[in-house]
C-alpha cells in the first residue's frame, strides 16, 4: 500500500467529518452521559491483555488502551495512536507517525517510547501471539517522540492487521516499565490511553470503567461510564438483557435458543457484525497420525459424512456460516478468501464416505461397522456436545462406531496438544485479522509444537503447504497472497486434516437505546469511544 | 413369616401402588431394546416435535425420539441406582459389622475413617470424583457408591453394637464360634431389616444424584439418561417444555414409588406395626 493515498484517504475523511459534524442534525445527534452495562462471559482471568489472549480480557481492556490502529468493516486499518504510516517499497521498514498531545490516565504523555517499550519489550516477549505478530521487527526506532520507525527482517504485511487496542495494547512505559512483566502489580490496574479509564474490579462482580475526560478524540467518549459485570447463569444475562438493566452482549454470553427470543423484542437489536477480524470457525482436528486416520481416503470420508448444516441449524440455531475450508469467507473483501475447493457438502455426501471407506481397505463388517474410533468434544458448554451427538449419528451412516468422551478444558487441551491421544476433536478456533496470525498454525510444520495448546494438534504438514504459506507470509500485494492462499485452500481440503464445518456467527445483542456501539470489525472488542445513550 | 410379610406389605395400598409402578419401570427400561430397537442417540426425525404425534412423547432439539430416550433412560438410572446401592450397602455394611462387633481401636479408627468422607459435601464431593475419572458408567456408580456408604456404616455399627450384647450372642461366643461366624451367621441376619430399608431408599437417591450428574453434563455421554435429557432440555424449558417434562415426570414417578416400596418394606418388617 502507498503511504500518500492512505494519507489522502484520511484527509478527506477527516474533512468528510467535519463537514458532516458542521451539519446541524449530527450536531445533535450524540449525547453526553449516561452509563452502559456490559455483560462479559465468563469473567476475564485477569486484565493483562499483553500477557493473555484469553477471550473476555479484551471486551474490558480494550477500552482503556488504545492500539496504533483501528480498522473499519472492510478491515483496512484507520488512524488511532498513528496519525500516519508510511511502508517502505520493500517492506522492511513501517514507520508511525504518532499523535502529539496524548496522555495516558494518569497524565504523563505518550510517545514512541512507549510504542518501542510495548513492541519490543512486551508484546513480542510474552505476548502469546505478539510472537509470531512481530517476529520480523528487529528494532523499533524511535528518532523523536512522535516517530516510530520498525525495522523488520522480512515484509510483514499481516502486522499492520493486528495493531489494534485489542490485540497490541499500547502500555506506558513508565509504569510497566519497572518490575517484572509478567507479574507486574499493575496487571489488574491497567493504565492506558483510551476513552475509558480503570476504576474497579469487583472480584465476581464488575468491572468498573468511567469517562476519560482528557481523551485524544476532543467530545469523546460520550458515555459517563461503562459497567462490565459478570454474571454465571445464562438465563439471569437473558433476563438482564429483556429487561434493559445490561445493554450489550456477545460472544455467545446468550444462549442461542435465547436470542430468537431477545430478538423480536423492541428495545433490542441482534447483530452478527464485529466478528469480522475474529472470524471464529467450528472445526474437527483429526489426528491424521494415528490410523485409520493416516489414510486421506478415511479423512475425507469424515469429512463427508459430517453433516455442517445440520450442525448450523440444529445445534447452532442458524448462527453459522458453512465453512468451506481454512480461510473464513470474511477474507473475502481482501481477496484470500476462495471456495475453488472440493465441496464436502454434497447431496449424495454419505455415498460418497462410503466409497472412499471401501476404497480405502475398511470394509463394512457383519454387524455393518467398518472400525471404531473415539470422538473426543471440546468442554466448551453443552452445543458442543449436542455437535458430538450429531457427529457420532453422521458417522454411524457410514459405518464408523465412534464413542463419546468429554473430559475437562486442561485435560482436553493436553490430550490433543501435548499427548496427541485422540482420534479426532472437535474444535473452536479463530481465524483472526490474518491468515498468517489465525490460519497457518493449524497445518503449518513449523506449529506442531508439542505443549502449545491451539497450533498444529493434527500434525498433518506437506513441504508444499509449507512453502505457499511462507511466501504468503512476505508477500505484500494482495493479488498474489490470494493466489498463493486459493492455492493452499485448495491442497489443505485435499487432505483433510480438519474437517471444516461452520464460521460461527455470533450474535451480539444490543439495546437498541445505545448507538454506535458495534462500530468496527472486532465489535466488542472496540473502544466504545463513539457509543452513546439516546435518552 | 414370608407369607406374612407379603401380607402386610400388599395390605399397604400406597406401597402396592409403588411396587406395581417399579415393575413396570423395570419391564420397559429392561424391554427397552425389543421396544425401541436401534440407538437412542439416533436422529428419527424434525427436532422439537411436540408430544402425542409421530412420537409418543415427541423429539428432542436433534430430533432424537424421546420416549426411546425415556425406556432405555430408565436403564441406566435403575443400573447406576442399583450397583451404586449394592456396592455402597455392602461396604457400609462390612465396614459398620467390624466397627460394631470389635469396638476399640478398630471403631475408632473405622469410624474415624468415616467422618472423613461424611465431612465433605456429598454431592460436590462426587462431582469432583467423576470429573477427575473422567465421565463413564463406572465412575459415577463409584463416585455414587463412594458418597452413599458412611450412614450405613453408622447405621449397621449401632445396630451391632446394640445386637452384641443380646444373650444369643453371648452363648454363641460361649460356644466358641468363630467371629466371622458370629457377624455374619449370627448378628447380621438380625439387623438385616433396617439395612434393607436404607438400601431401598437409597436407590431412589442415587438416580436423583446421577441425574443431577447427567444434568450438570457430567453424565457418561455415550449412555442415554434421565438426567442427561433434562440437562440437553433445559435451555428449551420455554420453547419445548416436552425436553424436560416427560424425563422429570419419570424421575419423580420412579423415586417415588422406591421410597414407597421402601416405607412398606420398614412398615412390614417392623415388629412393632405388626397388628395381625
Amino acid at each position: 500500500m502507498s503511504a500518500s493515498t492512505i494519507l489522502n484517504r484520511s484527509l478527506f475523511t477527516a474533512l468528510l467529518a467535519a463537514a458532516l459534524c458542521a451539519a446541524p442534525q449530527f450536531a445533535l445527534a450524540q449525547k453526553r452521559g449516561g452509563t452502559l452495562v456490559q455483560i462479559t462471559q465468563p469473567e476475564p482471568p485477569t486484565l493483562a491483555s499483553y500477557l493473555s489472549t484469553s477471550g473476555p480480557i479484551g471486551q474490558v481492556t480494550a477500552k482503556i488502551y488504545d492500539g496504533l490502529f483501528e480498522y473499519g468493516f472492510d478491515t483496512k486499518p484507520l488512524p488511532s495512536l498513528a496519525e500516519s504510516w508510511t511502508v517502505a517499497p520493500d517492506g522492511k521498514t513501517v514507520t508511525f507517525k504518532l499523535r502529539s498531545g496524548v496522555k495516558f490516565h494518569d497524565g504523563k504523555p505518550f510517545s514512541s517510547a512507549d510504542v518501542q517499550f510495548t513492541i519490543m519489550e512486551v508484546l513480542k516477549k510474552v505476548h502469546p501471539r505478539g510472537s509470531n505478530t512481530f517476529k520480523e521487527v528487529t528494532t523499533v526506532e524511535t528518532p523523536d517522540p512522535q516517530t516510530a520507525i520498525f525495522r523488520l527482517a522480512n515484509p510483514a504485511p499481516y502486522m499492520l492487521a493486528a495493531l489494534s487496542g485489542y490485540e497490541s495494547p499500547m502500555l506506558p512505559k513508565h509504569i510497566f516499565g519497572n518490575g517484572d512483566i509478567r507479574s507486574h502489580e499493575f496487571a489488574n490496574k491497567p493504565v492506558g490511553t483510551g476513552p475509558f479509564k480503570f476504576v474497579e474490579w469487583r472480584r465476581g462482580e464488575l468491572v468498573r470503567l468511567d469517562r476519560n475526560p482528557d481523551y485524544w478524540r476532543p467530545g469523546q467518549p460520550y458515555l459517563d461510564r461503562i459497567v462490565v459485570r459478570f454474571i454465571p447463569d445464562s438465563a439471569t444475562r437473558t433476563a438482564l438483557l429483556e429487561k434493559g438493566d445490561a445493554h450489550v452482549a456477545g460472544f455467545g454470553a446468550v444462549p442461542y435458543n435465547d436470542v430468537k427470543r431477545l430478538a423480536a423484542l423492541p428495545s433490542i437489536e441482534v447483530t452478527t457484525k464485529g466478528y469480522e477480524m475474529i472470524s471464529p470457525v467450528v472445526e474437527i482436528t483429526i489426528n491424521t497420525k494415528k490410523p485409520p486416520f493416516d489414510n486421506v481416503k478415511v479423512r475425507q470420508a469424515v469429512s463427508y459424512a459430517v453433516n455442517r448444516k445440520f450442525a448450523i441449524d440444529n445445534v447452532w440455531f442458524g448462527n453459522g456460516r458453512l465453512a468451506t475450508g481454512a480461510i473464513s469467507s470474511n477474507f473475502k473483501a481482501s481477496g484470500l478468501y476462495s471456495a475453488d475447493v472440493r465441496n464436502y457438502s454434497v447431496p449424495n455426501a454419505i455415498e460418497m464416505a462410503n466409497k472412499l471407506l471401501d476404497e480405502a481397505g475398511f470394509p463394512r463388517k457383519a454387524d455393518g461397522t467398518r472400525f471404531e474410533i473415539i470422538h473426543d468434544i471440546t468442554p466448551y458448554g453443552e452445543e458442543w456436545q449436542r455437535f458430538g451427538e450429531s457427529v457420532q449419528q453422521q458417522l454411524v451412516q457410514v459405518g464408523i462406531k465412534a464413542t463419546l468422551r468429554y473430559e475437562d478444558v486442561p485435560t482436553w487441551l493436553k490430550r490433543t496438544y501435548t499427548d496427541y491421544d485422540y482420534f479426532m476433536t472437535s474444535n473452536f478456533l479463530y481465524n483472526l485479522a490474518d491468515p498468517v496470525l489465525g490460519v497457518h498454525r493449524s497445518f503449518h510444520s513449523a506449529l506442531i509444537k508439542q505443549g502449545t495448546v491451539f497450533v498444529n494438534g493434527s500434525r498433518w504438514s506437506s513441504p508444499q503447504a509449507d512453502d505457499l504459506m511462507n511466501k504468503a507470509s512476505l508477500e505484500p500485494d494482495a493479488a498474489k497472497r490470494g493466489t498463493l492462499y486459493a492455492e493452499l485452500q485448495k491442497i489443505t481440503v485435499e487432505a483433510a486434516p480438519i474437517v471444516w464445518v461452520h464460521e460461527l456467527l455470533f450474535p451480539t445483542i444490543l439495546n437498541k437505546r445505545y448507538k454506535d456501539v458495534i462500530v468496527s470489525p472486532i465489535g466488542i472488542y472496540g473502544a466504545y469511544n463513539r457509543a452513546w445513550l439516546d435518552r | 413369616m414370608p407369607q406374612s410379610f407379603w401380607r402386610r406389605f400388599i395390605r399397604n395400598r400406597p406401597a402396592a401402588v409403588g411396587l406395581a409402578f417399579l415393575v413396570f419401570v423395570v419391564v420397559v427400561s429392561l424391554g427397552a431394546p425389543l421396544f425401541f430397537a436401534g440407538d437412542p442417540f439416533g436422529i428419527v426425525g424434525k427436532p422439537f416435535l411436540p408430544p402425542f404425534g409421530a412420537y409418543l412423547f415427541g423429539t428432542d432439539s436433534l430430533g432424537r425420539d424421546i420416549a426411546a430416550g425415556i425406556a432405555h433412560g430408565g436403564r441406566t438410572s435403575l443400573m447406576v441406582g442399583l450397583v451404586a446401592t449394592i456396592v455402597a450397602v455392602s461396604v457400609g455394611t462390612l465396614l459398620g459389622a467390624f466397627a460394631g462387633f470389635y469396638r476399640g481401636w478398630i471403631d475408632d479408627v473405622l469410624m474415624r475413617f468415616t467422618e472423613f468422607f461424611q465431612t465433605i459435601p456429598t454431592f460436590l464431593f462426587a462431582i469432583v470424583l467423576v470429573a477427575i475419572m473422567s465421565p463413564s458408567r463406572a465412575s459415577i456408580v463409584l463416585a455414587i457408591a463412594v458418597i452413599s456408604w458412611p450412614p450405613i456404616a453408622r447405621l449397621v455399627r449401632g445396630q451391632f453394637m446394640a445386637t452384641r450384647e443380646r444373650e444369643f450372642v453371648q452363648a454363641a461366643i460361649c460356644l466358641g464360634m468363630t467371629d466371622a461366624a458370629i457377624i455374619f451367621r449370627q448378628i447380621l441376619p438380625n439387623v438385616l431389616s433396617p439395612i434393607i430399608v436404607a438400601g431401598s431408599l437409597m436407590v431412589a437417591t442415587a438416580i436423583l444424584i446421577e441425574a443431577a450428574l447427567a444434568f450438570l453434563g457430567l453424565g457418561d455421554p455415550n449412555a442415554m439418561s434421565w438426567g442427561f435429557m433434562i440437562g440437553a432440555g433445559r435451555s428449551f424449558l420455554r420453547d419445548a417444555w416436552w425436553l424436560c417434562a416427560i424425563p422429570g415426570i419419570a424421575i419423580l414417578l420412579t423415586v417415588l414409588s422406591i421410597n414407597l416400596v421402601g416405607e412398606g418394606v420398614n412398615d412390614a418388617l417392623n415388629p412393632r406395626l405388626r397388628t395381625l
